[in-house]
């Protein structure tokens, strides 16, 4: 009886001790495994806890260590076109190189709400250095007419609203040497702000840092490589590790579902 | 009535949505979506009545007779929340990268359940965590102290649910926020209590399919529309994120529109899918501790493990895991494809600041999908925190009725005054539950987040120093109980403090490393090693216990 039941351990201590064994022998620790079955599930557990910790948090320490930030190309024209601006010798391809990369940070859906007027307000500053004044008196009654439309409508479709966006557009746009037709042109023509005439210090101190802050970003070869048309970083992390879970819980139950068939081991079944 | 209605709307927030009228995101009721909410409801009441609990067995664990294929649709249905429906695409939405966190860590943590605990839980064979930790801790008290953990945690994560159920009955009905709460609520209640467990159980499995369907269907209908690979939009929506990072511009998807006439176009923002970008104020450091500590919460949740007890044995617990990962991933697979078609859609300055906690229901309004579609959708978000809630509710209200009330204050009550019990302990969480959730504390999956690491800082060290080192004895889980409290409490205070604009001493230092949403990165390995020490330098377990470990647990 002992040696047959040797083959699951645990009830080998069940019987010795019912033979007065030494009671110290009903210790478990899942580091000291006492039976073949427990020393099988150790070792497994550990195998694919390292497998599920590095598959895991490996990933992110060798994005971590190969990252780079990496600035985009609005931001690489803006910031030297900006210095221009604020030391005052900057040319109209300076206002609209800073005008277009602000506009297009516009464009960033997660902007809140003040820093989406403090690029406002540097939009409006560049036009008001490009335009002439009648120009800008022009663009400022223009603008003000798609915001006060905008208050008054109940859907964006209205056609007064949108032929009020097309001639902000048709003014503002060429102004920032950016298409009519383009993407950059569309939120320009919901993007400016009544008041053109100028710029706080307080703007001009956080627009460098709004641009920064939006257009500078961790890359790597491990983002930059396109798999199945995913970042490669996004798919092995949405994806592919999801599957690792499934395939690892799935090769734990089979493991041990085959331990007990050789083990004879039964399981209670209450 | 009318009193507390006035009274709630002085007191609570009066909106979570602030989509601009103009767009018509919110609108007002909508027959169609209401139709197909009472329609599934209804089902769920009916399923409910007729698998309607007989006695407390059923009651506690649906008599110990459902399947593994049933249990992991049971599981899956119960795991897949408010914030898994609709939490997970707003934190990919709000932050990109970052969420996914949320989405690895509440799937790896099942591979650290079933390698570390659901066999063994099951071969306990008790029906509640509070049972387990008074038993194997040989201690009344811990007994009542793991019931009001389980209790304090379900209602931290039913918060959420609740949240979730008044967005979308708000987005329904056509009602503010603190009613459509109310409303939702009061439904879920009702059905929770008509049914039991064993009701909930068979629900769950329905629940799936409606939820799973509701999710995918959309999905397939946007990735099609929006001219990428909808066969397989959980591959397809790979190329829109590549879109989201290099741009999309008008000429490129010409004669696409969002409803509102909007191009299909959007600037190029990497900082959607590139690791840890500075805009979204997150770190690595944030990622690994949020994956972490979701992880080790997935396995110390009451109303998960207790799923464990629901399958006749061992091995069904663990398969039952397998399957019901599987089911999960169907839905964690998909989130992501709503969020990187609300960045895109949602791009127009125009569109306004979405509530992020719908974006799932809006980007489904934004690419034009049938209104009945939608509203199957917001239905299904419904069906996701119902689900849980009821599961959540139904854990609380056991670790009142069964580990509180019958095993410490009153030994000798009968099986109806204890199902009188449970129901009204029922009645009273989701009273705290509705009015914690109109304070609108912060996103569906952050405050689920929050109950995950209070999971993982007391109950998971219990259940695993508990099972696999008998030396683990009462002084060393009273011990780690307090260390990892002590954690929660710091964190939490601070949460609270932050909201209301007060300054705490090391406020950046505490609300940087003990952040509300993962303080259990380092609150778990320290309630461990308080454990271990304290129980290395107290009194042995009884042999009682270990003898039982042996020849219950581990044979």
């Amino acid at each position: 009886m002992l040696s047959q039941a040797g083959d699951n351990g645990s009830s080998t201590l069940t019987y010795q001790t019912q033979n007065n064994v030494q009671t110290e022998e009903y210790r478990i620790s899942f580091f000291r495994p006492t039976t073949q079955r427990a020393l099988v599930n150790r070792n497994l557990t550990i195998k694919l806890f390292i497998l599920w910790a590095v598959a895991i948090f490996g990933f992110q320490v060798l994005l971590k260590v190969f990252e780079k930030p990496v600035q985009e190309d609005a931001l690489v024209r803006f910031t030297p076109a900006w210095n221009n601006v604020l030391s005052g010798q900057a040319g109209e391809q300076d206002y609209q190189a800073a005008g277009q990369s602000m506009v297009q940070a516009m464009g960033k859906s997660t902007l809140s709400s003040a820093q989406f007027e403090a690029l406002q307000d540097g939009v409006g500053w560049m036009l008001s250095n490009v335009l002439s004044d009648g120009e800008l008196t022009d663009l400022q009654r223009e603008v003000q007419a798609v915001n006060s439309r905008r208050e008054q409508i109940t859907t964006l479709h209205d056609s007064e609203y949108v032929a009020a966006k097309q001639v902000v557009i048709a003014r503002a746009a060429p102004a920032l040497g950016i298409g009519t037709g383009t993407l950059l042109a569309q939120l320009l023509s919901v993007g400016l702000s009544n008041n053109m005439a100028g710029i706080s210090e307080e703007n001009k101190q956080k627009i460098p840092e709004i641009m920064q802050l939006f257009m500078t970003h961790n890359r790597s070869f491990l983002t930059d490589t396109v798999v199945l048309g995913f970042p490669f970083h996004y798919f092995y992390t949405a994806v592919l590790l999801l599957i690792f879970f499934i395939v690892l819980c799935w090769y734990y139950c089979y493991r041990i579902d085959r331990l007990h068939a050789r083990l004879n081991f039964l399981e209670r079944t209450d | 009535m009318k009193k507390l209605y006035l009274f709630l709307l002085t007191f609570f927030p009066l909106t979570v949505l602030a989509a601009s009228d103009v767009t018509q995101l919110e609108g007002s009721f909508k027959v169609g979506p209401a139709i197909i909410l009472i329609f599934i409801l209804t089902l769920f009441v009916l399923v409910g009545i007729i698998f309607r609990a007989k006695d407390t067995t059923d009651y506690y664990a649906a008599g110990r007779s459902i399947s593994r294929v049933g249990s992991g649709m049971a599981i899956a249905s119960n795991w897949m929340s408010a914030a898994s429906f609709l939490g997970m695409a707003a934190l990919m939405y709000g932050s990109g990268y970052h969420g996914l966190s949320y989405v690895v860590g509440w799937t790896g943590g099942y591979v650290l359940l079933l390698i570390l605990m659901a066999g063994q839980i099951r071969r306990y064979g008790k029906y509640t965590a509070a049972d387990f930790i008074g038993d194997r801790y040989y201690s009344q008290s811990l007994r009542a102290i793991g019931a009001v953990i389980a209790i304090i945690i379900s209602i931290a994560y039913a918060v959420g649910q609740f949240g979730g159920i008044g967005l979308m009955f708000k987005w329904i009905l056509g009602i503010n926020y603190p009613m459509a709460v109310i409303i939702g609520g009061s439904v879920v209640l009702a059905y929770t209590l008509i049914s039991g467990m064993l009701g909930v159980t068979k629900n769950m499995q329905i629940q799936y399919v409606i939820i799973i369907s509701s999710f995918m269907i959309p999905m397939f209908i946007l990735t099609a529309k929006f001219d990428y690979f909808w066969l397989l939009p959980q591959i397809g929506y790979g190329a829109a994120v590549q879109d989201v990072v290099d741009g999309v511009m008008i000429s490129e998807k010409s004669g696409l529109f969002n409803s509102l006439g909007h191009h299909f176009a959007i600037v190029p923002s990497p900082e959607y899918a590139m690791p840890w970008a500075p805009s979204t104020g997150q770190t690595m450091f944030h990622w690994v501790a949020i994956a972490f500590s979701l992880m080790i919460g997935t396995a110390g949740l009451p109303h998960v493990i207790q799923r464990f007890y629901v399958v006749p044995k061992a091995s069904d617990a663990r398969w039952s895991v397998v399957w019901g990962l599987f089911f999960i991933c169907l839905l964690y697979w998909s989130a992501p494809v709503y969020s990187v078609f609300g960045i895109i859609l949602s791009s127009n300055p125009e569109v306004g600041q979405l509530a992020k906690d719908a974006i799932v229901v809006y980007t489904a309004q934004l690419g034009d999908v049938n209104p009945l579609i939608v509203g199957l959708l917001a239905a299904g978000g419904v069906s996701a925190a119902f689900s849980t809630t009821s599961g959540l509710l139904v854990a609380g209200a056991s670790a009142f009725a069964h580990d509180l009330y019958v095993k410490v204050i009153n030994p000798e009550a009968k099986p109806k005054t204890q199902i009188n019990i449970a129901r009204l302990s029922t009645i009273l969480m989701a009273v705290i539950i509705a009015a914690i959730a109109m304070l609108d504390l912060a996103l569906i999956a952050q405050l689920v987040a929050i109950a995950f690491s209070m999971a993982g800082c007391t109950i998971f060290p219990l259940f695993l120093l508990g099972i696999w080192w008998s030396g683990s004895n009462r002084a060393g889980a009273k011990a780690g109980l307090i260390a990892g409290s002590l954690v929660t409490l710091i964190s939490l205070t601070y949460l609270i403090a932050a909201r209301y604009e007060w300054v705490l001493p090391y406020n950046d230092f505490i609300t940087f490393y003990l952040g509300a949403w993962y303080f259990a990165w380092i609150g778990a390995p320290l309630a461990i090693i308080t454990n271990i020490v304290v129980s290395k330098l107290t009194k042995e377990t009884p042999i009682e216990i270990r003898k039982f470990l042996i020849e219950k647990v581990h044979s």
